[in-house]
């Protein structure tokens, strides 16, 4: 009996012909489309990763925390966190434009999955890094509240209701309000980065261990 | 970009667009998805043109390319209804030559083909192709040795549907 996939080979080159026929300028209006790969999603959400956690410091609110610190030896602390913080973050950077520009659509498809891996990876272990590092900021905070015992500056500018509070009880809420803040705030943004690249790399993983089963 | 390379490559494209039909074929069930595909392995097919220095057939180069799109980097888009109409119109074309039996049996083995998981409809895809194993296996990045396993178990496996 003849091989069916003997078969099948037959009647699909015999089948060239039943594809559709696309026009020189349908092609050409194609070229200027946008493309939506998985490889385009990584990099923006990856930006994302590395942009959004540092907008937090340009916000006010947080500008004015740091100027809390400013009257006792915190700020060196803070300044040597700063500086260890930014060339992790450089690192990372680093790496990943490294690795994303060995992806190649011209590689082949267990190399190409394995290089979309490996960058994802350097950005999970920031993702990772980053977060822990919000963790400690927020500790660090919870702290220099703990020890600092001046909050005229601060009391001044919150409203009516933190001026009646009592300064101890003004401190403690303040360090748990805080503390609360950075858990949910770290919780959430882990969340929405798994769900994301869950979401985004489930064919690829797929794949990629099906590619890697056959190796066995 | 220059005017000649957009040229040079959408000639090349067009006389060469089955390869990537085919692909879409395999790897989606409607019209608007076998589109989306298309166009995305264009989109990736254009972006890596200026690498392509001709040392290398451009309907090769297009095999490798297409299938990394459909099996790796192709996001489906949320918003298309599923529908399995198409498929059946590619493949359900009747001719003459094929008796009834026969015209069964290849039905079926499309229907198992398009089953088949991503990996194993790439080693297919690239087999009906005529490609040797050689280029199936650079094309996928595994051995020789193990495509040509592979490939005997999905032959198995089509046997098997044929004859319960």
């Amino acid at each position: 009996m003849m091989d069916e996939l003997e078969l099948l080979k037959r009647d699909w080159q015999k089948k060239e012909h039943n594809h559709p026929k696309l026009t020189y300028n349908e092609i050409y209006n194609m070229l200027w489309k946008k493309s939506s790969s998985i490889v385009k999603w990584i990099f923006i959400i990856s930006i994302l990763e590395f942009v959004l956690p540092h907008l937090l410091y340009l916000l006010p609110s947080s500008r004015n925390n740091l100027d809390l610190f400013g009257s006792n030896g915190f700020n060196y602390y803070f300044i040597g966190f700063s500086i260890f913080y930014y060339l992790v973050v450089f690192y990372f950077i680093f790496q990943f434009y490294n690795r994303y520009k060995e992806i190649t659509v011209l590689d082949n498809a267990k190399n190409l999955m394995s290089k979309i891996i490996r960058t994802r990876k350097t950005v999970k272990h920031y993702v990772i890094f980053s977060l822990s590092m919000i963790l400690v900021t927020v500790l660090l905070f919870m702290l220099g509240i703990y020890l600092n015992n001046d909050f005229t500056v601060l009391l001044e500018s919150m409203g009516e209701n933190a001026k009646k509070m009592s300064p101890e009880k003004f401190k403690n809420t303040l360090i748990i309000a805080i503390g609360i803040f950075g858990v949910i705030m770290v919780a959430v943004m882990g969340l929405i980065y798994f769900l994301l690249y869950g979401l985004l790399l489930k064919k690829l993983n797929r794949n990629y261990s099906e590619l890697k089963k056959l190796e066995l | 970009m220059s005017k000649e390379l957009e040229h040079a490559f959408v000639t090349e494209l067009e006389n060469n667009q089955n390869i990537v039909h085919k692909v879409c074929t395999l790897y989606t069930n409607d019209r608007d998805a076998h589109n989306d595909l298309f166009q995305e392995i264009t989109i990736q097919l254009w972006k890596a043109y200026p690498k392509f220095r001709g040392d290398a057939k451009f309907s090769t180069w297009m095999y490798r390319v297409s299938l990394n799109t459909a099996i790796t980097l192709y996001r489906k888009s949320k918003k298309r209804v599923q529908t399995l109409d198409y498929d059946s119109v590619i493949f359900k074309i009747k001719t003459d030559e094929y008796d009834e039996t026969e015209e069964q049996q290849l039905k079926l083995m499309y229907e198992a083909v398009k089953q088949l998981n991503d990996i194993d409809k790439a080693l297919v895809f690239l087999y009906l192709e005529d490609k040797n194993y050689t280029e199936i296996s650079e094309t996928l990045g595994i051995s020789e040795v193990n495509a040509r396993v592979k490939m005997n178990r999905v032959k198995t496996k089509l046997k098997a549907i044929l004859n319960p």
